[in-house]
């Protein structure tokens, strides 16, 4: 169960690609999927209920699990945009709430 | 750790000849300025800055060293470090309660504010206050089209202040707008012969409840109203708002992703975000590039406004990639814990 609603998704997966300068197009598939075309074939759809991971990614066919939305970003982006070099956060040591 | 408020620290900033040294100069001559340690970086083999300020000589450093923004692990950390030492020693006089730092006019102000925000040594003692930007009102609209840096220099300001407008008939209508496409949610200042009022360009950051007054809403400045977008070639300033909480790890998650896939093209962001976790306390959040202050949690709301207000002045990053991501993150959050 992939937690976010599929149009959610789509549109994120739209507006990254605009915003990786990356030619293409984001579409719901009528199965429940969502299909990037652009220089490769992915597909991206919700991961069985019974599974540890909520997205399942095929990029040309080849299918790999996604435990979150981000983890799906990041799959897409290697495999249209392998020139960009993700940096990590740095968030100064604080609690997440306050105490 | 000493326990006692962090003292607060003021990068004023600026393009080669656009005033700082000047304005510093007027600032420590005022009386709520006597407390002062300053820091001047020059960039050159022979620094000068630091002999035009007059102020006592062991409360001015000067690193003549190479651009700060270049070896700031190093040279400011290790100032800074040095300085606090010697302020629990009992080194100087007076025990400051201020820092200025004012860079080159060829720094990168980013880096700097990373070593600020993020060097263990240092958290806890010394807190971010903001960034003062000078703009030369007679060159300032030529030297934003030409340099780059000067373009960074005036993004990341919480405070602009505008120089030499005595030089001028008043501030040009095409340097306003250049800097209002460039970072809408700062306030403009004028310095007038350098002379400005200290008291309006400090303070510029909000604090949590441990050190001291906050002032969310000049910080945010434009964030409280209607989102809109400002163009240059590529700097685009916009405000995010949501009206519904935020969940914690939502927002560390999308904080992430923006780290993750922005770097160094999210310039500064600041905003003040409705945790659902805690209604009462709004978390006051702080990043430049791919490095986030930790959150400062405010005591209370400053105003019956509860959205959350996020002010992003980025470089090629659509405001539609920001939103969808933190809805999309705002979903599956509340998908996998529930709503």
């Amino acid at each position: 169960m992939s937690g976010a609603p599929l149009d959610l998704a789509c549109e994120l997966l739209a507006a990254s690609l605009e915003a990786w300068r990356v030619a293409g197009r984001v579409e719901p598939t009528a199965d429940g999927a969502i299909a990037i075309r652009a220089t490769r074939q992915i597909r991206i759809e919700p991961a069985p209920n019974n599974s540890t991971f909520r997205w399942m990614v095929a990029i040309e066919g080849r299918r790999r699990p996604a435990i979150s939305l981000l983890a799906v970003l990041r799959q897409v982006r290697q495999a249209l945009d392998p020139d960009h070099a993700a940096t990590s956060v740095r968030i100064a040591v604080a609690p997440l709430l306050p105490s | 750790m000493s326990g006692a408020p962090a003292i607060p620290v003021c990068v004023l900033t600026g393009f080669l000849g656009s005033g700082k040294t000047t304005m510093l100069g007027h600032l420590l001559r005022q009386p709520e300025f006597s407390r002062t340690a300053v820091i001047i970086n020059e960039f050159g083999e022979i620094g000068l800055d630091h002999e035009l300020i007059e102020a006592s000589e062991d409360s001015v450093i000067a690193l003549t060293t190479g651009c700060l923004c270049c070896k700031v692990r190093t040279d400011l950390v290790e100032t800074l470090q040095d300085l606090l030492r010697r302020r629990d020693a009992g080194a100087f006089p007076q025990k400051f309660d201020r820092v200025v730092i004012e860079t080159s006019g060829l720094a990168d102000p980013a880096p700097i504010l990373h070593a600020l925000m993020t060097d263990v040594g240092l958290a806890g003692r010394l807190a971010l206050d903001g960034v003062v930007t000078a703009v030369d009102a007679v060159t300032g609209e030529a030297t934003l089209e030409r340099e780059a840096i000067s373009r960074k220099q005036v993004a990341v300001a919480d405070r602009i202040v505008l120089s030499k407008l005595d030089l001028t008939q008043g501030l040009a209508p095409a340097l306003a707008s250049r800097l209002a496409a460039l970072n809408s949610a700062a306030p403009t200042l004028r310095a007038v012969h350098g002379r400005i009022e200290a008291a309006s360009l400090f303070g510029a950051a909000p604090r949590d409840a441990a050190t001291g007054a906050h002032d969310v809403g000049s910080w945010l400045a434009q964030a409280s109203g209607p989102a809109h977008d400002h163009h240059d070639a590529e700097i685009k300033t916009y405000t995010v708002v949501r009206v519904a909480p935020i969940r914690a790890v939502a927002l560390t998650l999308f904080l992430e992703a923006l780290a993750e896939h922005c770097g160094a093209d999210l310039l500064r962001l600041k905003g003040i975000v409705n945790i659902a976790e805690s209604p009462d306390r709004p978390a006051v959040i702080h990043g430049v590039q791919h490095v986030f202050h930790a959150p400062a949690w405010l005591e209370r709301w400053p105003s019956a406004d509860r959205a959350s207000r996020m002010v992003f002045i980025t470089r090629r990053i659509p405001r539609r990639w920001v939103e969808a991501l933190l809805d999309a993150i705002g979903a599956e959050v509340a998908g996998v814990i529930g709503r």
